[in-house]
């Protein structure tokens, strides 16, 4: 904040002293007034952020039931060796990975491709009605969302059966098969945020410079050169920001699988998320759910810091 | 700024006169209440109640939908008016709605309908109110005898089967069949089936109340007939709540196995037996008579099947009754105990035991409490007893049942009094680690239903290990899990 009215100041004339409001109130500069203003929101913060994730850390030593009167008890790192030898949640880790991986890297293909298409097609007719129908899925509350497609893949009355049927396939129990759940929920969420993934597609691709566009075309560049030299240099900092954001929406994916599955059949898809709110939630284990979610926390973190490291690493490169 | 500060300042310090003049009041009125032979003495108030109970639960539902009475009743007998509100929450969630609230020691819901495995979780905890000197105070409540004593060890007692009393019944329930009583009195049907197999196709109440598994899968096996929509059973698999639990464990109570010593608290060498793995695997071979998708099928699901005519017969709670017999259904639905098995050279038929039971929040002020304790004793007055009933709910208290032509009010009521015995039903564990191993089994139980697990016998040697676990770490059980538990494993 300080920089940003340090860099008003110096545009506004640089060596001027602090400004001050019209009623001339000397002690009342607009960095002050700035300072004032934040304060709402930093307590804002710190009581609903900074303070349960530091109770939350703590409470990750102790056992501490809420169906148990007793008072928690320090059990240091207890809950993070029961957590390390407990193969439920280290399956839900695998579950959620490769959810995360396959949902982040089919959503990123097909929004960059479909981007791509849009974004050459300006004076398509109907492509704002296109942009607007894909956008749809979007909107729609993941809730929304499973409840629909739980009625889609029912296996008795579903669309998604009927439209098998007529074609002379056998009845699909999509949500109920061992082998199938998993594919099914992935495919719903494909739907609901590819068309995100379109939006930072375009977006990556309007933060690319017209002139240097041009350039490439008046140099006849090939087009994946095109899409190497130029566009990637210039989106790939939108493009990464999707790219994170999906991931950690991803990871932490709790209301469709929970809606249309609770997890199952069996565990098939009980991802970390729903270990953590039947461990909260269901069980009242306040300690070791805290600790599982600090390591949920860090592992979002650890994401986030991977695809900076990358963006970051590259730059550093291109320095050199 | 300063006069920023100032007027900060002085709100706050009005804040907090008005609060300490709240707080003074508070407690003048709670004077005020003074004890009038042991009763807060509410003449002339209104006491605002609040009702927790099950979302879509019909005879939950009946407790708020009959204060209208009871308002009537507490202005004439006691001189205060009580009004009610409900809240409620799918079975799934219910536990936590009531357990979060309780947690903060809120008073938010007065009276709680709770589920009865929940007693000891509740009761642990500090949250709910020991109903014994209430009960033993209270003229109703103390000359009121129950139908059976599982009333008492399933809705009332924790630990189980001790004297201390947590709750009271607000309704009983037991997990009954339903049968399409129009296609197995069809002649042809008949006819048909006693070619087939061999024997008549039972269509009253005495022959189904004999009937053996072998021949019930039979019966579903008749009517599994995919061209014409219509399958032979519907019948809980869901993983959501004690949904497959529910329905599993008649066929491991029926054919001699146990669940758990309560007494040892031993689940390991109980639970993952032979006789439990076959049980298991009898349950999820009726899913060849289901219809599509049934795996995922609850308590909502199983009544649409049978609603809509897709199965000739459903396990079902009788307490769903009123929901499972629709107007166009009247008339040509049975209900009936569950089948059994023969152990042993003796026929054993030992069903599911649902009902809920009255909770009292034990943070409770004075006057909500007392008003709580007035609702508990007018609810087992026989003629609120009766009322219930005829609205749809399943009374437990003895004179009720033994009524004359109470069998004939619902078309459930018969099984229901049939299998709501300590011989034809049992609940399960009321520890509080209970939503941990129900959690875990479901999760076990719904991986061999659907296919994820093959063998039976495994996938009950790991539920038991980690259920010996989970009482171990909690110091119920003393005894340990077994020593190879990391090397047990569900395949």
């Amino acid at each position: 904040m300080m920089d940003v009215l340090e860099v008003n100041e110096r545009a506004a004339g640089g060596k001027r002293g602090p400004q001050t409001f019209r009623s001339g109130h000397p002690r009342l500069s607009t960095q002050n007034v700035a300072r004032l203003l934040i304060v709402p929101v930093m307590l804002f913060f710190v009581v609903w952020n900074v303070i349960p994730v530091l109770w939350m850390v703590g409470l990750g030593f102790y056992q501490y039931s809420l169906t148990n009167p007793t008072p928690p008890k320090f059990v240091g790192l207890h809950n993070y060796l029961s957590l390390a030898n407990d193969a439920g949640v280290w399956w839900s880790f695998g579950r959620t990975l490769l959810f995360v991986i396959l949902s982040v890297g089919i959503e990123t293909a097909l929004g960059a491709a479909l981007a791509f298409v849009f974004w050459g097609s300006v004076r398509l007719p109907g492509r704002r009605l296109a942009l607007t129908l894909l956008f749809a899925p979007m909107v729609l509350t993941p809730v929304a969302a499973g409840t629909f497609f739980k009625l889609i893949y029912d296996p008795t009355f579903g669309v998604a059966n009927y439209i098998i049927q007529v074609l002379g396939g056998p009845k699909v129990d999509f949500l109920g098969d061992a082998h199938l759940a998993f594919l099914s929920i992935l495919l719903v969420d494909i739907w609901m945020w590819t068309p995100f993934m379109i939006l930072i597609g375009l977006a990556a691709l309007g933060s690319v410079p017209t002139a240097e566009l041009e350039a490439a075309r008046v140099d006849r560049l090939p087009f994946h050169r095109t899409v190497a030299h130029v566009i990637w240099e210039h989106g790939k900092f939108v493009l990464i920001l999707g790219i994170i954001l999906r991931t950690i929406e991803s990871f932490k994916i709790m209301d469709l699988p929970y809606l249309m599955t609770s997890g199952g059949p069996g565990n098939k898809t009980e991802f970390i998320a729903i270990t953590l709110y039947r461990d909260a939630f269901n069980n009242f284990m306040m300690g070791k759910s805290s600790a599982l979610a600090l390591i949920t926390l860090m592992t979002a973190i650890a994401f986030t810091s991977i695809f900076l490291y990358v963006l970051h690493y590259q730059r550093e490169r291109k320095t050199i | 700024m300063k006069r920023l500060l100032k007027v900060l300042s002085v709100s706050l310090v009005s804040l907090l006169v008005v609060a300490a003049f709240s707080f003074a009041g508070g407690s003048k009125e709670a004077a005020a209440m003074t004890s009038q032979g042991g009763r807060v003495d509410l003449q002339g108030k209104t006491i605002h109640m609040t009702i927790l109970g099950i979302g879509g639960w019909i005879p939950s539902r009946l407790g708020v939908e009959m204060a209208p009475i009871f308002q009537k009743y507490a202005k004439e007998k006691y001189g205060y008016n009580a009004e009610f509100s409900y809240q409620d929450a799918p079975f799934t969630s219910l536990y936590q709605k009531a357990a979060t609230s309780l947690a903060t020691h809120s008073q938010e819901f007065n009276i709680i309908i709770s589920d009865s495995q929940w007693l000891g979780a509740l009761s642990n905890a500090g949250w709910i109110l020991k109903l014994n000197s209430l009960i033993e105070g209270n003229p109703t409540l103390s000359k009121t005898q129950w139908w059976d004593p599982i009333v008492q060890e399933s809705y009332q007692s924790y630990p189980d089967y001790s004297n201390e009393l947590w709750g009271l019944p607000q309704e009983g329930d037991v997990l009954v069949l339903y049968v399409r009583k129009d296609l197995v009195d069809n002649p042809t049907n008949q006819k048909n089936f006693k070619a087939q197999y061999g024997f008549d196709l039972p269509s009253t109440f005495e022959e189904y109340s004999h009937l053996t598994m072998d021949k019930y899968i039979d019966i579903c096996k008749f009517f599994t007939r995919p061209a014409d929509g219509l399958y032979g059973v519907a019948i809980q698999y869901s993983k959501e709540y004690d949904y497959m639990t529910g329905s599993l464990y008649p066929f491991i109570w029926s054919s001699g196995g146990q669940i758990w010593d309560y007494k040892t608290n031993a689940v390991w060498g109980v639970l993952n037996t032979d006789s439990n793995a076959k049980a298991l695997e009898t349950d999820v071979s009726l899913l060849k008579y289901a219809p599509p998708g049934d795996v995922d099928y609850g308590i909502g699901q199983v009544l649409d099947a049978f609603t809509q005519g897709k199965v000739a017969t459903a396990w079902q709670w009788a307490a769903e009754g009123s929901g499972m017999i629709t107007p166009q259904l009247e008339g040509k639905v049975l209900v009936v105990p569950l089948p059994g098995f023969m152990v042993n050279g003796k026929f054993m038929q030992v069903s599911s035991l649902g009902g809920q039971p009255w909770v009292l929040n034990k943070f409770n002020d004075p006057a909500h409490m007392q008003v709580a304790k007035d609702f508990m004793a007018w609810w087992y007055l026989p003629q609120t007893q009766m009322e219930f009933v005829k609205q749809g709910g399943n009374s437990v208290v003895k004179d009720v049942l033994d009524s004359p032509g109470f069998d004939n009010i619902h078309p459930w009521l018969r099984a229901y009094k049939y299998e709501l015995t300590t011989e034809h039903s049992r609940d399960f564990w009321h520890v509080p680690q209970y939503a941990q191993m129900l959690a875990l089994q479901q999760e076990y139980f719904t991986g061999y239903a659907s296919g994820a697990y093959h063998d039976a016998k495994s996938v009950l040697d790991y539920i038991a290990a980690q259920q010996q676990k989970i009482l171990y770490d909690a110091g119920i059980s003393k005894i340990p899990p077994p020593t190879n538990i990391a090397n047990i494993v569900a395949h």
